[in-house]
């Protein structure tokens, strides 16, 4: 009967740390069964990475692919919440628009780079571009789909203390979307981070985080390849589990009371 | 606020709620409507609280048509109509804030009404952490702090225990009383309906026919229904509940 739903306090703490060793544990693994230009050890990258980013080259990239990220993924935000919003409440819109999104979403993001480059000229704009489709999908169909189970008494005691259809909106669905609104906006964040990694990759301009990681790939610099993809996971795992985490029990307090 | 109905029909689809329904409740009435289940009792609220529009006839408050929800024609709910993202206060707050009130002064004002149900110093807690008991006076408060004219009450006791019930008529009642609003109640509990109201409609199955009205003047309102046996009994029986004992 009160067997706790979720792991709460030192106990989570630790699974973290648990799983954390498991991953670091099969990389020195691979270390040390490889000889060291394939493979190198954590020591030697972690050390790399504090001579790197010492550099302000380095710091220029990853201030560069944060803002690209952060453009992107507030325009997907943004776009996400308000469409999937107001596909809540027109009916007809909302099959448009989700029947859109299905068949938009089975592109993968990347595969408009090409166009995008063409079209916008080399630069951030394409990135950006490709980093807020691939989150906007995710964002917009999640915040959709909750508005159809929003309680229909929610709606209609709201309707006779005299709501206007804003005040709805704002009052009622939003807070009632909110949960799956931030499972949505971690699922767009994840798709989001994927995009901007390889559309850097892909787009070879000289600057950001995917495109150092590629850059070592070309000239064989695993120490530097491994370097990068510890920044990468780093970044990626604050975000989400940080920020992301913080904001959905700061958002969600009711629940965990 | 004095409320009529001409010759009302309400469908859904194909499906007939109301026939030619008629009636009138003068200004501060308490009228409990009692009937089958799904005879369309809480389709005659939402038409009042203007949630539906009837697809025959009129609805009028005090002689105009009614054209829309307003905070002047209230309704409360069974269960499950507070915001479970808002605390018991920002529930009762909303109420103001949804008219234009302040934040400031719509949370005082809600502080007091909490009170006044006899919920002070559970203000801050959120509708899952208190009872069903301690959820619907949250919701009397809601609804009372609009100072609304006309309140619809659709099954408001329904979910909570005998005594809880008892507790929650009384303090309905006194609210009432303090606040002279027009009152209709869908009811599935007689004894209910005995208590608190005026005039007890009793209708038909679908499409809802009035079979009979009661009509009460209460002296002393009392838990003691037992004056009352002989409509307890029509009553009963008139919704198909066969009261005598013994027959054979």
């Amino acid at each position: 009967m009160s067997q706790p739903r979720r792991l709460t306090g030192p106990k989570k703490y630790l699974a973290v740390a648990l799983a954390i060793l498991f991953i670091l544990l099969i990389w020195q693994a691979a270390a040390w069964s490889l000889p060291s230009f394939l493979m190198p050890g954590i020591p030697t990258v972690l050390e790399r990475l504090f001579s790197t980013v010492q550099e302000p080259e380095f710091r220029e990239g990853l201030y560069g692919s944060m803002s690209r990220l952060g453009s992107g993924y507030s325009f997907a935000l943004l776009f996400g919440i308000g469409f999937g919003l107001v596909g809540g409440v027109l009916f007809f819109f909302r099959e448009i628009l989700r029947s859109a999104i299905v068949i938009l979403q089975s592109i993968p993001s990347i595969a408009w780079v090409p166009l995008f480059l063409i079209v916008m000229g080399f630069g951030n704009l394409p990135i950006i571009v490709v980093v807020a489709l691939a989150a906007f999908f995710p964002m917009a169909l999640s915040v959709m789909n909750a508005t159809e189970s929003v309680q229909p008494v929610h709606v209609a005691a709201a309707r006779v203390m005299g709501a206007s259809r804003w005040q709805l909106l704002r009052r009622v669905y939003l807070p009632a979307v909110m949960p799956e609104l931030i499972t949505g906006a971690q699922l767009a964040f994840g798709n989001a981070w994927r995009a901007l990694i390889s559309a850097e990759m892909l787009i070879g301009f000289g600057q950001g985080l995917g495109r150092s990681l590629a850059y070592s790939g070309e000239i064989a610099d695993m120490s530097g390849v491994m370097m990068n993809i510890l920044v990468i996971a780093i970044l990626a795992t604050l975000i989400d589990q940080v920020v992301l985490e913080k904001f959905k029990q700061r958002m969600l307090r009711y629940q965990y009371v | 606020m004095q409320l009529r109905f001409e010759e009302v029909d309400k469908q859904f689809g194909q499906l007939e709620v109301i026939k030619g329904f008629n009636g009138e409740f003068a200004q501060g009435e308490l009228v409990a409507l009692v009937g089958p289940s799904g005879c369309g009792k809480s389709t005659l609220l939402h038409l009042v609280a203007g949630l539906e529009n009837p697809t025959a006839g009129r609805v009028l408050a005090d002689g105009e048509k009614i054209p829309g929800p307003s905070p002047r024609r209230t309704l409360v709910f069974q269960e499950h109509a507070l915001y479970p993202w808002l605390s018991l206060q920002g529930n009762v707050a909303m109420a103001l804030e949804l008219q234009g009130v302040a934040k400031a002064s719509a949370f005082e004002q809600a502080a007091a009404w909490l009170a006044r149900v006899s919920l002070d110093g559970f203000e801050h807690y959120y509708p899952h952490q208190v009872s069903g008991g301690m959820r619907q006076r949250t919701a009397l408060a809601r609804a009372f702090i609009a100072k609304p004219e006309v309140l619809l009450l659709d099954e408001p006791f329904g979910a909570l225990d005998a005594l809880t019930r008892m507790a929650l008529q009384d303090v309905l009642l006194e609210l009432i009383k303090e606040h002279q609003p027009t009152v209709l109640l869908v009811t599935h509990d007689v004894d209910e309906a005995l208590y608190l109201a005026d005039h007890v409609l009793v209708f038909s199955a679908r499409p809802a026919k009035v079979l009979k009205t009661f009509n009460f003047t209460h002296c002393e309102k009392s838990h003691d229904l037992t004056a009352f046996a002989a409509e307890r009994t029509e009553i009963l029986r008139l919704l198909g509940i066969k009261t005598e004992v013994g027959q054979p």
